[in-house]
């Protein structure tokens, strides 16, 4: 009885002298997993236009309903993205979204992706419905080439079917 | 028709000769992929998709004897000694088909593997995607990879305009022709073809304006690809975010069963939803593009009361109270009610009881009050088409006699069917005094002088006597009973002079009697230009009564009048000659407006836009009701507006041409939860009720009695819209069984095959909730007895010209709002004759002045040279003012240059 007392005891004086693995949240963070899922982003092609064609295959895959797309036609002369359509509207409730990254596996372009911004939290529901300003990395940031494939000259570039990854 | 008997994949299965593999597969429940082949159309074996292995009996050459087999069954040999093309190899008797050997699946891969070389791919943004026969077929039959270079595809400009209404994607286009093939076959409009050739093949428009068709959308929907993309839904959304809700077009008395696809609140399209006995499969562009007026922004969304000649906002408490008080305040004769045809039947009925209920007044009526009004016709009621017709079961044995209708223009769809009755060796006759675009269709093309139907029809009753082509079994039934004026009539106008009249020969009147009275199934079409003069359709009902045409299915009449539900109005009472006391007509209440009417109540009607006669009478009122959608031209002489829900923000019942009644349903939440217009009608009733409650004389019922009377009040007190339905199943004859959930109930209709997405995906949905119940013809009662009586055709009128009114079915009315087709809209022009235009030195799209007794306006000149000389037409549209213009059925006009 005693000697188990002291067993425990023993067992704390040991964890005194060790480093903690506790951080100072939040003025220290702890580096995510490479493939952590976290608040989505919505990407761009190296040329600064937008990957998302609005196909709301996201959206149809989407298990918790979480995402809005609402698609519009490309202007021939100034497209936001490759193809025909691109999505006007794009908006995801983060409180609806439970991290799955489903949307991600059923996008045919790459565009959605989820990063590694966990921090989310808000003082109004309406805050948590993140829109399409605020998902759209900066234009500077895009990465990859659009295929040489939708890339003709006299025509608007089919969207990708088959496209760098 | 005798049946074959033949054996797929191991099913063995009786089906009548000449249906051909994939159809008789279907029967089987085997799914053949096609994509040329569609049922609706001739196959022409174009995709080669549907490649099966067909083994027919062998057959000895020298005796011509079935070569028999040691184990005593017929030997098989496989036909041609490779596969078939199953859409067009038609069944024989102990032919054997397997649609699943190694060698068909062999053939089926290669056939998509091939289809998806030259496919983009863009399923991700095609509008066809999630609906999509290409990619259901390739994930069902397709190969999982393909040999071909991706790089390698051909590649064409993006979507490029086929018309305004539908772009074409030629990549996406796998050249199956159906598109074409509807054009041509079922619609008759011969505006798209084939372009260039092998690899830079694709479909064009041969048409001036580009794809000019009336039934265009319909390719859309039967493009097995998503090549053909509708220009009012391209990009909205993806098929799957869609939510399907059965509506019922009001836009022409056809009554197309139709599908409204929303998104959220938000009308995304409207698609054919498939009824055999109305629509097929098909809508026509109206009503496809045509539903967009219910959701624009300027929709009124409160009352409004007029105060010091300014429009106010009022409470919905204070507009009805207000209305009630004035209403009230006038005696029965004093008040008229004039209610649109598009109402639904719910409406109208609750009208019809609040104006001869509470008010006390038969002035109602369900017509603008133009001198373009039709008289009213009620003969359908008696001599209608009997319970059970279907237009999609008739061919051989039909006769169909259409006379003073252009159906293309007065209800689109009766085009498509009337033609595909003549396709299925029906006998078609078109009777016009002007070229319809049916007589291309028809069996025989009878052209009469403008404006002398009426002695045609007269003359066809003249050939039923003269050649004996009266049926036995009516005239022995004793059931006809003819009015002295008939006799008259008959005996003042003799066979010969009729036929002068119309400028025919003799023999074609006859042949046209003889082929109706000799035919199994008889039915009569008539529209605009018959039912201007009431001899027409006594005349056509005479004649179908006598040769035996009544009171069965697939015989009898069909009257095309202007308006979706005039039937429904027509049965509701929301007429001026119903209850024995006849009221005001809308004409005559605008005659005598400021003296003998002091109050009108107007719902769904703006006579105002049309008739400046209107306009003026509605100044000299006391008091002006208008409830509508929209701030009409009408509605700017109220002095009280109420806004009321569209059709698709409530739900209700139209009756079609062929008194079909079929329930259509809520699919949007209405912009500030405005009621639907019964439901005003109902508050406006119970204030007048408190007010002075009525003392509702017990009245009886005259046994069969041909006028609607109201069986007893039934109170105030209805909640829902079925509410209203049931007092209408309870008081209106013939609408008995037709309660909501009978209403409802649909029937598997025309053999779809197990798996339906093979041939239907993404085209007219399936009917799941409900056909509509067909409204028995009185005539189908055999006691009852049928009274017939005739008419002086109406007097040709003496002038240089003589103006006849037609329908058009873009009639720039207020549905156009909103409406891609608003751009087809024709502005208002004459039509003349080349002859008459070169006497008056006029080319088109000149002016010419045109003057009558009543009145005189100024037009552009359309030339049509299929016209006589001496008659000019008038298409009904917005801005002709035709009231302005028309004396009578035909008015005598002078034309001059302007
Ligand atoms: S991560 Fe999952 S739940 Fe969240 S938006 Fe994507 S699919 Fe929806
Ligand atoms: S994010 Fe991807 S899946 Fe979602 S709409 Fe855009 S392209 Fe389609
Ligand atoms: S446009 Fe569509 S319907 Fe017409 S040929 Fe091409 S694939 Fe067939
Ligand atoms: S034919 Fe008539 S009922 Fe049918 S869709 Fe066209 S306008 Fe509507
Ligand atoms: S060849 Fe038979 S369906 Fe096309």
């Amino acid at each position: 009885m005693i000697g188990s007392l002291f067993k425990g005891l023993g067992t704390t004086l040991k964890y005194l002298f060790k480093k903690p693995v506790t951080v100072e949240y939040p003025e220290v963070k702890r580096p995510v997993r490479e493939r952590f899922r976290g608040r989505h982003q919505l990407k761009r092609f190296e040329n600064g236009m937008e990957r998302c064609i609005g196909c709301a295959l996201c959206a149809a895959a989407c298990p918790a309903d979480a995402i809005l797309v609402v698609a519009a036609e490309n202007d021939p002369h100034k497209p936001n993205s490759p193809g025909e359509r691109y999505a006007a509207r794009y908006e995801i409730n983060m409180l609806r979204c439970i991290y799955c990254g489903y949307c991600e596996d059923a996008c045919p372009t790459n565009a959605i992706v989820l990063e590694h911004q966990y921090e989310l939290s808000f003082y109004e529901r309406a805050g948590s419905i993140f829109t399409k300003t605020e998902l759209l990395v900066a234009p500077d940031q895009g990465h990859g080439e659009i295929p040489p494939i939708l890339q003709h000259m006299n025509r608007r570039p089919s969207p990708p079917a088959q496209i760098d990854l | 028709m005798p049946d074959v008997s033949v054996t797929i994949d191991g099913t063995q299965i009786n089906v009548p000769v000449g249906t051909n593999v994939v159809d008789a597969a279907r029967l089987a429940g085997v799914a053949v992929p096609v994509f040329c082949y569609h049922p609706k159309m001739k196959p022409v074996g174009m995709c080669r998709m549907c490649l099966v292995e067909v083994y027919t009996p062998k057959v000895d050459p020298a005796t011509r004897q079935v070569v028999m087999g040691e184990d005593g069954k017929p030997v098989l040999a496989l036909m041609m000694n490779k596969l078939q093309t199953g859409c067009t190899t038609p069944i024989s008797e102990g032919m054997v088909v397997n649609t699943a050997s190694d060698r068909v699946k062999f053939a089926q891969k290669g056939v998509l593997e091939f289809l998806l070389t030259s496919h983009p791919l863009d399923c991700p943004v095609c509008d066809k995607g999630g609906e999509c026969p290409l990619q259901n077929l390739t994930m069902q039959w397709g190969p999982d990879s393909s040999r071909f270079d991706y790089e390698d595809k051909i590649h064409f400009e993006k979507p490029i305009p086929l018309g305004d209404l539908i772009l074409l994607d030629r990549e996406r286009c796998i050249l199956c022709s159906r598109c074409v093939r509807f054009e041509d076959e079922l619609a008759d409009d011969n505006v798209l073809g084939f372009g260039s050739r092998g690899r830079s093949w694709e479909i064009i428009s041969k048409s001036t304006p580009a794809f000019d068709s009336k039934f265009s959308g319909n390719t859309t929907d039967i493009c097995p690809v998503g090549a053909l993309t509708s220009s009012d839904f391209r990009f909205k959304a993806r098929v799957w975010e869609l939510k399907s809700t059965p509506s019922v077009c009001n836009l022409c008395p056809v009554g197309c069963n139709t599908s409204l696809d929303m998104r959220y609140n938000e009308l995304m399209r409207v698609m054919p939803r498939e009824n055999d006995a109305v629509n097929e499969i098909w809508v026509c562009d109206k009503g496809r593009y045509g539903h967009r007026y219910a959701v624009q922004e300027n929709r009124l969304t409160t009352p409004l009361i007029k105060r010091n000649g300014e429009f106010v906002s009022a409470t919905w408490e204070q507009a009805y109270s207000l209305i009630a008080e004035r209403l009230g305040s006038y005696s029965g004769a004093q008040v008229a009610g004039l209610a649109g045809p598009k109402l639904p039947n719910e409406d109208l009925f609750s009208f019809a009881r609040l104006f001869r209920e509470n008010l006390g007044s038969n002035n109602l009526d369900h017509r603008p009050g133009s001198p373009a009004d039709l008289p009213l016709d009620d003969l359908p009621r008696t001599y209608g088409v009997g319970k059970g017709t279907n237009l999609m079961t008739l061919g051989k044995g039909t006769a169909v006699l259409v006379i003073g209708a252009d159906p293309e223009e007065e209800a689109p769809l009766y085009q498509l069917r009337l033609r595909a009755i003549a396709q299925r060796g029906g006998d078609l006759t078109v009777v016009s005094g002007y070229p319809t675009k049916l007589e291309r269709s028809a069996t025989r093309k009878v052209r009469v002088k403008p404006g002398t139907e009426a002695q045609f029809a007269l003359a066809l009753v003249q050939a039923v006597a003269a050649e004996k082509l009266a049926s036995e079994e009516v005239l022995g039934s004793g059931r006809l009973k003819f009015s002295d004026e008939y006799r008259r009539v008959l005996a003042a106008h003799k066979f010969d002079d009729l036929v002068a009249a119309t400028g025919l020969a003799r023999e074609v009147v006859i042949t046209t009697a003889k082929a109706f009275a000799s035919a199994e199934h008889g039915i009569i079409v008539y529209g605009r230009s018959a039912a201007a003069d009431p001899a027409i359709p006594q005349a056509l009902a005479a004649f179908a009564a006598l040769t035996g045409k009544l009171g069965k299915a697939n015989s009898g009449l069909i009257a095309l009048r202007p308006g979706g539900n005039f039937r429904g109005a027509l049965d509701m009472g929301v007429r001026p000659d119903a209850a024995g006391q006849p009221g005001l007509s809308a004409q005559q209440v605008w005659q005598q407006a400021g003296t003998g009417v002091k109050a009108v109540y107007i719902a769904a009607l703006n006579p105002a836009a049309e008739n400046p006669a209107a306009a003026q009478a509605l100044q000299k009122l006391d008091f002006v009701v208008v409830q509508d959608l929209f701030l009409t031209e009408t509605a700017q002489y109220a002095d009280v507006v109420l806004p009321a829900a569209a059709v698709i923000e409530r739900e209700g019942t139209f009756t079609n041409a062929e008194r079909r009644e079929q329930r259509f349903r809520q699919a949007r939440q209405a912009p500030a939860n405005l009621p639907a217009d019964w439901q005003s009608f109902q508050a406006v009733a119970q204030l007048l009720a408190e007010r002075a409650p009525v003392a509702v004389a017990a009245r009886t019922l005259k046994k069969g009695a041909k006028v609607f009377t109201p069986e007893a009040p039934q109170g105030w007190t209805a909640m829902l819209t079925s509410d209203v339905n049931d007092m209408v199943t309870r008081s209106v004859s013939g609408y008995n069984a037709a309660s909501y959930s009978a209403l409802s109930t649909s029937r598997g209709a025309w053999g779809r095959q197990p798996n339906e997405a093979v041939y239907y995906d993404g085209t007219s949905y399936e009917n799941t909730e409900g056909v509509g119940i067909q409204i028995a013809a009185s005539a189908e009662d055999s006691r009852t007895t049928l009274q017939l009586n005739l008419s002086a055709p109406a007097l040709r009128p003496v002038g240089e010209l003589v103006l006849l009114p037609v329908a058009r079915a873009y009639d720039g009315g207020d549905w156009v709002r909103g409406s891609k087709l608003s751009a087809r809209q024709v502005p208002a022009h004459i039509i003349m004759s080349v002859a008459d235009t070169a006497r008056l030195d006029v080319g088109i799209g000149e002016l010419v002045t045109v003057s009558s007794a009543a009145g005189s306006i100024t037009l552009p000149v359309q030339i049509e040279t299929g016209l006589d000389l001496g008659v000019a037409l008038l298409p009904e549209v917005r801005g002709s003012t035709l009231g302005a213009l028309l004396t009578g059925a035909q008015t005598a006009i002078t034309v001059v240059k302007a």
